[in-house]
């Protein structure tokens, strides 16, 4: 049994975002990055199920230098190993174009299991896993909150809207795109660390999977004209003040408002 | 010539007012671009919907009405969208962002080597391209960008804009597809569990987010101040998938859905699937640290702050007040 694990790296959920100068994207010296938060949820389901039977897990991601410290912490939550492709052709790709970079690595590493996180908290996208299942040919499914091993697959439950759930049958070889929350994602240990010091990672460019030209900046269909703070709305009204004077502004609107 | 294909929605025996929606972008991108505006609905025993869907805003559409499409599977509705976009020529696709939208649009987008947009609150054409707006970083942050490929997949985000409510010219067209062969297999669909705790019913709600830090703050902070107005304790989604509260207190998309007469969001930032489920409240006050968070935008009164300061400053205020 092999589970492949797609994750990304994205801006720390804390950073304090500022927009680069030449308004698209954000500026990313001297901010933290972490584990995208959905994909920690696929990791965890991943080692979980390496911890019931025999499994290995392994990790893939795209991205620059940086992402090999993201990779190191999923190798000591306990992956066995990385693929990193670190390739500055493949900068400037949109979700078709990771999409065919995880697909040329999966179509390498022949997963019966594909796990990735429901979407990205810097772009907020949730494109990648449905294009990778259609690249690679699985079945699949997104937003899903529960998933269990059965006869030649897996019963995945898929959140609706409401709290309503969708049960969905898919076949193994399959991806299953997770919702955030559906399982208590571990630390990495201090034993784990220091064992993922050893485990390999495998970098790759474009050009090792044969995608030379099809991916990075120049193979865009989407372009990002600017990002921008998003205008303030005018409604709020700012209270300022001790906390005791905010406390009687509230109270005193609480009242008007015929709730007190 | 090409044209703009609306990807509709059943939910409960009804086409959605999010297709509507569609209707509403699909109709104004025709204004601009000249293209017609067709539409596929999906599913079983369907006909009746489609012929309402093409009078009000679909125009010609396209029905793939089918036994094997009764509920939705990625493939039968993956199989159905490229079926249509073939037979209308479809060079722009728009699908909702709801969970089977977003389940199944980047695989068409994937079949068609087409750009893909997700999320999008607001699409223009200008010349021979479209324009999408749509918000990154949880909604910390918006994002314009372009495309002027020759096939587009775009979802736009549910409640973005009005539906379409005007009549307009189109008929109905049975579109045979070959839905057998499906891999992901629909089983059942399981209605939310009743927990007890039904916020829908609550005049005042006092909300805690990621910022209240810890599951104990929640009975030592956020439902005190609850108590004192007589209301109920809800909370966001990062703080039920921390498992710091059960499901039940989740207010948002994938929650519950509230308009109370009060709500106090503490601590919470506003991602967009928090807002839909609370931005119909009555009167809301946001206190939050961080100045930028999406959730003033929504507030009626916000106030940047230190929740663990105010929010105890308020309930023994409250409490003082009731006398």
């Amino acid at each position: 049994m092999k589970v492949m694990v797609c994750l990304k790296q994205v801006p720390h959920q804390d950073a304090r975002l500022e927009i680069r100068d030449d308004s698209t994207w954000i500026k990313e010296d001297n901010i933290k990055f972490e584990i995208n938060s959905y994909d920690t949820y696929a990791l965890e389901e991943a080692l979980r199920i390496k911890d019931a039977n025999e499994a290995e897990v392994v990790v893939v991601s795209v991205g620059p230098d940086r992402l090999t410290q993201a990779l190191r912490t999923a190798l000591g939550m306990g992956a066995d190993r990385a693929v990193h492709v670190n390739d500055p052709a493949a900068e400037g790709s949109d979700s078709l174009g990771i999409a065919k970079i995880l697909a040329a690595v999966a179509k390498e590493e022949s997963p019966d299991l594909v796990i990735t996180g429901l979407m990205a908290d810097d772009d907020n996208y949730s494109a990648v896993p449905p294009m990778l299942s259609q690249l690679i040919g699985m079945p699949s499914a997104t937003g899903v909150l529960k998933a269990e091993a059965q006869d030649g697959g897996y019963r995945v439950e898929r959140e609706l809207e409401g709290g309503a759930l969708e049960v969905v049958d898919l076949p193994q070889p399959c991806l299953i795109a997770v919702q955030s929350g559906l399982n208590q994602v571990r630390y990495a240990s201090l034993k784990g660390i220091m064992q993922a010091k050893k485990k390999p990672i495998d970098v790759k460019t474009a050009a090792d999977l044969g995608l030379e030209g099809q991916v990075g900046a120049s193979a865009q269909k989407v372009k990002v004209e600017k990002v921008y703070v998003p205008p303030k709305g005018d409604t709020a009204e700012m209270v300022e003040g001790s906390s005791e004077e905010i406390a009687s502004t509230l109270v005193a609107k609480i009242k008007e408002l015929g709730l007190l | 010539m090409g044209s703009i294909l609306i990807v509709t929605e059943i939910q409960n025996g009804a086409i959605r007012e999010a297709s509507f929606e569609l209707a509403s972008v699909a109709r104004a991108l025709s204004e601009a671009n000249g293209k017609p505006v067709k539409s596929l609905v999906v599913g079983s025993g369907v006909g009746d919907l489609a012929s309402d869907f093409a009078s009000k805003g679909g125009g010609d559409t396209l029905v793939v009405d089918d036994a094997l499409a009764a509920n939705y599977s990625v493939d039968v509705q993956s199989a159905a969208i490229q079926a249509a976009v073939a037979a209308a020529d479809a060079d722009v696709v728009l699908v909702s962002n709801t969970p089977t939208g977003w389940d199944v649009a980047p695989r068409i987008a994937a079949a068609l080597d087409a750009a893909f947009v997700s999320d999008c609150f607001k699409i223009e054409a200008e010349g021979d391209s479209l324009q999408f707006y749509r918000r990154i970083f949880n909604g910390k942050i918006n994002a314009h960008l372009s495309s002027s490929a020759p096939k587009i997949v775009a979802t736009m985000q549910p409640g973005a804009v009005a539906a379409f409510e005007g009549p307009s010219e189109g008929g109905t067209e049975a579109l045979a597809v070959d839905l057998s062969g499906v891999g992901a297999k629909f089983v059942e669909v399981k209605a939310a569990e009743a927990t007890g705790i039904d916020l829908t019913k609550a005049d005042v709600i006092v909300s805690g987010g990621r910022g209240v830090g810890a599951p104990e703050k929640f009975p030592e902070v956020i439902q005190p101040l609850a108590d004192a107005l007589g209301g109920a304790m809800g909370a966001s989604r990062p703080v039920v998938d921390a498992g710091w509260l059960p499901h039940p207190y989740q207010v948002g998309s994938s929650g519950q859905v509230v308009s109370p007469k009060l709500y106090v969001a503490c601590g919470i930032s506003g991602a967009i699937q928090h807002l839909v489920g609370m931005k119909s409240s009555n009167f809301i006050i946001a206190i939050n640290k961080d100045p930028d968070a999406p959730i003033f935008e929504v507030a009626d009164i916000g106030v940047v702050a230190d929740l663990f300061e105010v929010v105890p400053a308020l309930t023994a205020a409250v409490l003082a007040a009731k006398g």
